[in-house]
């Protein structure tokens, strides 16, 4: 304690500067400098972490706060909206959204946002807890940095795009929007497999388009050859199976809903946003399956007749196969044409390509010019009557190689035209009214009793005992007639084989000798001229008229003794008492008389004898008549020309003739064999 | 040693040192040539290492050792910037549906003014805006200003000031025991739950720098910029 000099300063104070010097640098700095580096770390880290500031543009900003309502991306919030501002036209509402760095990335041009709020629909209520949190802001994007946008429009409502994210869209285009509703269900057998939204306008055509999300792996099913129609509603058809009530389901029944099925194979697989045609109902759907909607040509045509029974959707056929669909119907005015017909009937109608037989994928252009080939040969559109009762009607393209060449006019809007024909008379309808007017028309009631009638009366022909008698009647007059026949012709013969050329010959020598007296009566020629004068004198004073009539009457005598039914009878009797005799013969063969048989014999033979006598005076009757007729010729050659009497004389002494070869014939017959005139054969 | 006067208090005690109590100039332990020990307030001779009374090392009054005030308060301010920027609890209700969200301290207190209250507020603004600046202020101006000439009044202000910072430093957690409190308390699930922010951890960590810094300084400098009138006066 000596050395500590009180009230005096210590050391240190002297060398405070040097220590200071020595110890330099303090541990404890460490600690500002650790302070500083976390600190900086810190803000550092709360800046890079800030976040990209997007804006989007909603027509309103219900709910929305600055610094509180959210930007959620499924569900998780990875953003805040900083401030709400107006547009230059304050027209929409800007936010701003603080929106962090990890997914700003993927917020592109692609990117959407609504605003959710709370919603009461058909399909039930949904987002309730925003009722309690506040509305936030939805938005949703996909996996892909594109191109970087910050400022985007809001959506008035969600899109379907969030919901379960894999799927495919496509385009359904529908004459009405019947049916469709923003969020309507797709239903795929009943389940449902999508959602419709968008609905708009088409700008090319007279449809309505809505755009169709169906969810993976649904959307694989479809397929060019699938087919839509609209579930909603309810309907009630009254057909053969009797009244049937069709509801889909509660919710489609409010809101409306589409299904669709694929119904044909081998349809082409389709691409997002292929256009499907919404069809009014299931069988509708069926019936006009078409193929690819975008391939369907549209034609028109002007027609004059009556349309009533025509309607939209009415089936446009070819070769009786359902090839397209009336699209519209209207009215064309044409100034051109003359008075009282410049209004007619514009029809619309749709065809698919592929059922015209064209290859699948055929453009419109191959597909008109198909139609434009087969108009040159005669391809026309008319109205045509349909159905059993012909009450509704189709547009039907026939064929009519007839008709003059036409083209299709490509040129007419908004669709080409192809040339139509009237439609045909004889159309179902028009044809069964015929048959029917012409049934009605006919006299059946007369036809029928006259029927009957004849059918009585050839009853009673038939029926009657004489009728059945005919046949056996008839042949045997034939048979006899040809017997008369066959023997005329033996006796015929037998004349003429008999003396006809001895005959001739002696008619020669006699006609020689007249010729020499003749000769030799010439000398005496004066004198003859003298008595020949006294002769023709003579014969005019004879009375030539009379000689005339004498012969005309023995010639009629002659002819009505030939043709009186005596002269006829004569063979049938002779045949009776042939048959008589033969009968008789018979009997007497059959009656066992041995003896008297002989003597029958005997007496027939002198019978026989006798005949044959007689016959043998024959030729002489035969003679008899030969010169009879000879000298009837000589008369009759003398009086010559070709008078009546004339004729009448060669004709009888033709008959005369034949009958002495008749005669002649006859009697050779019985020379040769009389038992042939007895016994008949 | 009749001269030595009372050096029964070496970290300063005013009213040992006041002059008016016995008319002559303030004697330190300092200009004792002795070591005082700043634990227990005994003197010691200056080659004294160590109190033997309670054990604490003994350290010369030096300017050398403002190094580890600076150093403290740098750390305390610098992390007193989070502590406002960042938030300070974060509050949910009904699953975070029901509002609630970050709060900043500043955040905290204007949203309470907007709802009409003024008591809470100002507590919170007093307790975690006011103090804590405060004290970096008296801090840097006590810093500034130790060892340097001074008068005997300027040396009681700055030595009152000492206290209330030193007396004030282990209140300033209340903001902190509030979000911790809160914290532990209030976490009803899905219905309400708070959870402290990292704006608490800064302010804590931004008092404790804070309350480093008053203790690092040495109070003992106060008095060393005090006039040596006794020694102009020996030397006069």
């Amino acid at each position: 304690m000596s050395e500590t000099s009180p009230l005096r300063p210590g050391s240190p104070s002297r060398n405070t500067v040097a220590r200071a010097a020595q110890a330099g640098f303090s541990l404890v700095w460490l600690v500002p400098i650790l302070a500083l580096v976390v600190t900086l770390g810190l803000a550092w880290n709360a800046f890079s972490g800030r976040g990209e500031l997007i804006t989007v543009e909603f027509s309103d900003a219900t709910g929305i706060t600055p610094g509180v309502t959210a930007l959620r991306f499924r569900e998780v919030t990875v953003g805040k909206v900083e401030g709400v501002a107006f547009t230059e036209d304050l027209r929409n509402v800007l936010v701003s959204i603080r929106v962090q760095p990890d997914v700003a990335p993927y917020i592109d041009d692609k990117a959407e946002f609504w605003i959710v709020r709370p919603v009461v629909s058909a399909q039930g209520i949904s987002r309730l807890d925003t009722v309690l949190s506040g509305v936030f802001i939805e938005g949703f994007w996909d996996a892909t940095t594109e191109q970087k946008q910050t400022h985007f429009v809001g959506q008035d409502q969600p899109t379907l795009a969030r919901m379960a994210g894999e799927g495919t869209w496509f385009v359904l285009s529908s004459p009405g929007a019947k049916g469709l509703a923003e969020g309507a269900p797709i239903t795929f057998r009943g389940l449902e497999v999508g959602r419709m939204q968008n609905l708009r306008l088409s700008e090319s055509d007279e449809t309505v388009l809505a755009d169709v999300f169906i969810e993976a792996p649904h959307d694989q099913r479809l397929t060019s050859a699938t087919v839509f129609w609209d579930t909603s509603g309810f309907s009630v058809s009254l057909g053969a199976q009797g009244l049937s009530l069709n509801v889909a389901s509660l919710s489609q029944l409010v809101q409306g809903g589409v299904a669709f099925s694929t119904m044909a194979a081998g349809g082409a697989p389709v691409e997002s946003g292929h256009l499907f045609r919404l069809q009014p109902d299931e069988e509708t759907a069926r019936a006009s399956l078409f193929g690819s909607a975008e391939d369907d040509i549209r034609l028109s045509i002007l027609v004059d007749n009556d349309l009533s029974g025509l309607t939209t959707d009415s089936d446009v056929v070819y070769e009786g196969l359902t090839v397209g669909r009336v699209t519209d119907l209207g009215v064309d005015i044409d100034e051109s044409r003359p008075d009282g017909e410049e209004v007619r009937q514009r029809i619309t109608f749709v065809i698919a390509p592929s059922r015209l037989g064209l290859e699948p994928g055929a453009t419109q252009d191959e597909a008109l010019s198909f139609l434009q080939d087969r108009v040159a040969k005669g391809l026309r559109a008319r109205v045509s009557s349909s159905g059993f009762l012909g009450i509704s009607k189709v547009v039907a393209l026939v064929e009519q190689p007839l008709a003059p060449p036409d083209r299709i006019d490509t040129d007419t809007k908004p669709y080409p035209t192809i040339p139509s024909i009237p439609p045909e008379v004889s159309d179902l309808s028009a044809s069964a009214e015929g048959l029917f007017t012409r049934l009605g028309s006919l006299n059946l009631e007369g036809l029928l009793q006259s029927a009957t009638n004849m059918m009585d009366a050839v009853t009673q022909v038939a029926a009657s005992p004489d009728t059945q008698a005919i046949p056996s009647s008839l042949r045997a007059t034939l048979d006899e007639t040809q017997a008369a026949v066959a023997d005329l012709k033996a006796m015929t013969q037998e004349l003429r084989d008999a003396n006809a050329a001895a005959n001739l010959a002696r008619a020669l020598d006699e006609a020689a000798q007249a010729a020499e007296a003749v000769r030799l009566a010439a000398a005496d020629v004066p004198e003859m001229v003298v008595q020949m004068d006294e002769a023709a004198q003579a014969i005019e004073e004879f009375g030539f008229a009379e000689i005339s009539a004498e012969a005309e009457g023995i010639l009629s005598d002659l002819r009505a003794m030939l043709g009186s039914k005596d002269a006829e009878e004569l063979p049938r009797n002779l045949s009776d008492t042939l048959q008589a005799a033969s009968g008789l013969l018979n009997d007497l063969r059959d009656g066992n008389a041995a003896g008297s048989l002989n003597q029958t014999l005997d007496s027939t033979r002198v019978a026989a004898d006798e005949i044959a006598k007689a016959a043998e005076s024959l030729p002489e009757l035969a003679e008899r008549f030969q010169r009879l007729a000879t000298r009837a010729e000589v008369v009759i050659a003398a009086y010559g020309g070709d008078g009546a009497f004339n004729q009448q004389a060669r004709s009888m002494m033709n008959e005369l003739s034949r009958a002495a070869s008749a005669f002649g014939s006859l009697a050779r017959t019985i020379e040769r064999n009389p038992r042939a005139f007895i016994l008949g054969r | 040693m009749s001269e030595i006067p009372d050096l029964a208090d070496a970290t300063g005690d005013p009213a040992a040192a006041e002059p008016g109590a016995h008319g002559g100039p303030v004697l330190t332990a300092h200009r004792a040539g002795l070591i005082g020990c700043r634990s227990c307030g005994r003197v010691w001779p200056p080659e004294t290492r160590e109190c033997a009374r309670c054990g604490e090392g003994l350290v010369p009054p030096d300017r050398r050792g403002l190094q580890a005030v600076w150093a403290w308060l740098f750390a305390g301010m610098i992390f007193y910037i989070p502590a406002n920027v960042m938030p300070m609890m974060n509050t949910s209700s009904l699953g975070g549906l029901g509002g609630g969200g970050d709060s900043t301290i500043i955040g905290g207190i204007l949203q309470l003014v907007h709802h009409g209250e003024i008591f809470i507020p100002l507590v919170i603004f007093v307790a975690s805006v006011m103090v804590p600046i405060g004290k970096f202020i008296a801090i840097i101006w006590l810093a500034l200003v130790a060892g340097k000439p001074a008068t005997h009044e300027e040396a009681h202000s700055r030595l009152k000031i000492y206290e209330v910072v030193e007396f004030i430093g282990r209140w300033s957690m209340i903001d902190v025991f509030v979000v911790a409190i809160l914290s532990a308390l209030v976490q009803l699930g899905f219905l309400v739950s708070i959870k402290p922010g990292p704006a608490a951890a800064s302010f804590a960590l931004s008092v404790a720098f804070t309350m480093l810094a008053a203790q690092s300084f040495d109070p003992r400098l106060i008095w060393r910029g005090l006039p040596l009138r006794r020694r102009k006066d020996v030397n006069e």
